[in-house]
């Protein structure tokens, strides 16, 4: 039997820099809820100002944040995507690659969102009806399921009148149905399943009363704007839509691309409140979309772009995530680095934020196995 | 299992529950077609009858109005169990013709043991908003009964709903704003075939409340065990009379079997006191002794079904076999024996 692998659990001690875990992800790729942003002053000032914007007058505005490869737009709009759900009265969904058309942007969107929360919004929006029609006041959708469940207020009470209103409100009849399904365990996956736009049988649309098909980009935008129209009527100031990748849409045929970007278009045309897209978009893309559909990129109206690192952006950025670790704050903060060392490591990754993080972990390992109190330039140049 | 057992303390002696209402077609012809059963399956001393018919039915109703008690006109004994529903099936098709007051003084009138609320039935052909305005107008209906009633007749709350959510909240609307000693679960029998989607129906209501359920129009042979096994206390059924208009053969463990396609044998498989001692060419020919037997069947699916439980039997086990030989209900039967597992 060969022993050619030697695998263990234990933990690498990296106390010796007062660490209590190297920091550093090994694959850098953004988290789901980033905690740290650093650097890019511009960009969080763009995105701040185009955010606020929307949430102190409700008028649609969107933003295009450009930048190459691994230089943090993922992470830049996941963290702002986590920034935004902590508010209570917007509605935040992301979308990883817009797909092969405007309806995968929908789907991934809605997706995002998740089942729970739809099925919660189902109950907010009954809640809303019961105020009105009935002597009991549920306030949210927690109170509307234990009101239904009690028998406080009666299902075919409020159903037909929130069937009758949200039709209204939305426009989509069909729409107001796989809604007002997702509160009947019955039924309530093909609802879902109809609202993702994953498609469903005619017999299960039929038990729902549902007519049409969600099945292509037009359907896609009209679900959308239908969604939107809800939320507000809900209360809810807007909905943000995160679009990440979205350089992708260059693998599409033109014809393909011309009519996903003719859908995002058509949405932001019927959407002038409540909506705020942040596309995440490789230069070149953007480039050649700026100058091909003008009627798409007039009505962004807005870009900003992620810079590579500067030295002063990364001492930050490492400080940053060894404070993570650092149980007890140390004399220098970058410690075991050297701004020397990071000096080296910032020129061999052209600045570039992904590989400036895998170069630092593989490098602080390397120097926690040889013992090595400092990380110097030279340490690092052999490490690379 | 969710089976039990109880008793109920009615106005004309106790009844052991589980219990089939055999439903009389009093008032419903010109004249009833049900057999006489009561005294003769000893299992059986209920009837289920059609308020609604025998009030229309006038000659009938003068009589009943002057002197003739229900049980006289129907020749059986005066400590007959007799539920009386408001004939809302009828409504499926028909406008309302009366009020909760008028059936609760004909339920009243005839003596019966326990009253259903007047009742909206639903159809799966219906749109939507129109099932729930008739979902509405029965728990509306049903209140005013409840405020209404008075004596020692029992009141049940006919229900309707086609998903799990509505039967839960109307039974618990009812509930909290009613007082009702029971619930009745219709609108079964649009969607009898859709084994799986009945099965969560009564087991909603099941779920619902501890008060006695009864569910209308499933009592026949296939359903029988299913409804025990969903702890449902009672259910009526006219499938022995309709089973045996189409020369259908019913069999314990079987179900029904038309006559044509055992013409061969001279002796039927069950032993009956009607079958017996009689040859397969005499029953044909009697379509009352058809009946009767029909309702044997039932009485002996019923008995069996007690017997596995009595006996300390695996009742799954037995609900296995049962259902082994029908894809339809097997699969219905696999699907309540997980839901009945995760409540019990």
């Amino acid at each position: 039997m060969s022993n050619a692998f030697t695998i263990s659990d234990e933990q690498q001690d990296y106390s010796q820099y007062d660490l209590n875990a190297n920091p550093f992800p090994y694959s850098p790729v953004p988290n789901e809820n980033p905690e740290i942003y650093c650097g890019q002053q511009h960009v969080s000032d763009k995105i701040s100002s185009t955010v606020s914007s929307m949430l102190a007058t409700g008028k649609s505005k969107h933003l295009v944040v450009t930048g190459k490869y691994g230089n943090g737009k993922s992470h830049t709009l996941k963290y702002t995507r986590s920034l935004l759900r902590d508010r209570e009265d917007v509605v935040v969904g992301y979308v990883a690659q817009p797909g092969d058309g405007f309806l995968d942007i929908y789907h991934e969107f809605v997706y995002d969102l998740g089942f729970n929360r739809i099925q919660e919004l189902a109950y907010e929006y009954l809640a809303s009806v019961t105020r009105d029609v009935t002597d009991t006041n549920p306030m949210g959708a927690e109170s509307m399921e234990s009101l239904i469940d009690e028998g406080d207020v009666l299902l075919s009470d409020i159903v037909p009148e929130a069937i009758r209103r949200l039709s209204d409100v939305t426009k989509f009849a069909d729409f107001a149905r796989a809604i007002v399904h997702m509160v009947y365990e019955d039924t309530n996956l093909y609802a879902w399943q109809w609202l993702t736009a994953e498609g469903i049988r005619y017999e299960q649309r039929k038990e729902m009363e549902i007519h049409s098909a969600l099945d292509d980009d037009t359907m896609g935008v009209r679900a959308f704007t239908a969604f939107k129209n809800m939320l507000l009527d809900l209360g809810y100031t807007g909905v943000f839509v995160f679009v990440d990748e979205f350089e992708s849409i260059a693998r599409l045929t033109p014809k393909n691309e011309q009519a996903t970007l003719n859908s995002i278009r058509h949405l932001m045309d019927q959407n002038s409140s409540g909506l705020c897209i942040l596309f995440g978009c490789a230069p070149e893309v953007w480039q050649d979309v700026m100058s091909e559909y003008h009627a798409f990129s007039e009505r962004i109206g807005q870009e900003v772009s992620l810079r590579p690192l500067t030295s002063e952006h990364l001492y930050e950025l490492v400080e940053n995530y060894l404070d993570k670790e650092r149980p007890s704050t140390v004399e220098s903060r970058i410690r075991p680095f050297t701004e020397e060392s990071l000096d080296l490591i910032l020129q061999r990754s052209q600045g570039n934020v992904r590989q400036v993080l895998a170069l630092c972990s593989r490098i602080l390992d390397d120097a926690a196995n040889e013992n090595r109190q400092e990380i110097t330039v030279d340490f690092v140049e052999e490490a690379i | 299992m969710l089976y039990r057992r109880r008793k109920l303390d009615l106005p004309h002696g106790k009844v052991q529950t589980p219990v089939l209402f055999p439903v009389r077609n009093i008032g419903k012809r010109s004249s009833d077609n049900t057999p006489a059963y009561v005294g003769t399956i000893p299992d059986f001393s209920t009837a289920m009858i059609n308020a609604r018919s025998i009030r229309n039915r006038e000659p009938m109703w003068n009589r009943l109005t002057n002197g003739v008690t229900l049980r006289e006109e129907m020749d059986v004994p005066e400590d007959t169990i007799v539920f009386a529903d408001s004939g809302g099936f009828d409504f499926t098709a028909e406008e309302i013709d009366t009020t909760p007051a008028e059936t609760l003084d004909t339920q009243a009138q005839l003596g019966a043991d326990i009253y259903g609320t007047v009742d909206v039935p639903l159809s799966r052909e219906n749109r939507a908003a129109e099932n729930q305005r008739r979902i509405d107008q029965s728990v509306e209906y049903a209140l005013e009964a409840s405020d209404r009633h008075t004596g020692d007749a029992l009141l049940f709350a006919s229900v309707h709903g086609y998903d799990p959510e509505t039967i839960r909240n109307s039974i618990q609307h009812l509930e909290k704003n009613g007082d009702f000693d029971g619930y009745a679960l219709g609108s079964m029998v649009p969607i009898r075939t859709d084994y799986k989607k009945v099965t969560k129906l009564v087991l909603s209501a099941r779920q619902a409340t501890d008060k006695h359920l009864h569910v209308y129009g499933l009592g026949g042979i296939v359903y029988q065990p299913l409804l025990l096994y969903l702890g449902v206390d009672s259910f009526d059924s006219s499938a022995f009379i309709r089973s045996a208009g189409n020369r259908n053969y019913l069999i314990p463990g079987f179900g029904g079997e038309p006559l044509r396609n055992i013409e061969s044998l001279d002796r039927l498989p069950c032993p009956c006191p009607v079958c017996g001692q009689r040859e397969l060419d005499e029953i044909r020919e009697d379509r009352t002794a058809l009946t009767k037997h029909n309702l044997w069947a039932l009485a002996i699916e019923l008995r069996r079904f007690r017997y596995v439980v009595e006996a300390g039997r695996d009742v799954e086990e037995y609900l296995d076999l049962r259902f082994q030989g029908n894809e339809v209900t097997r699969r219905a039967y696999e699907t309540a024996k997980q839901q009945v597992r995760r409540l019990t």
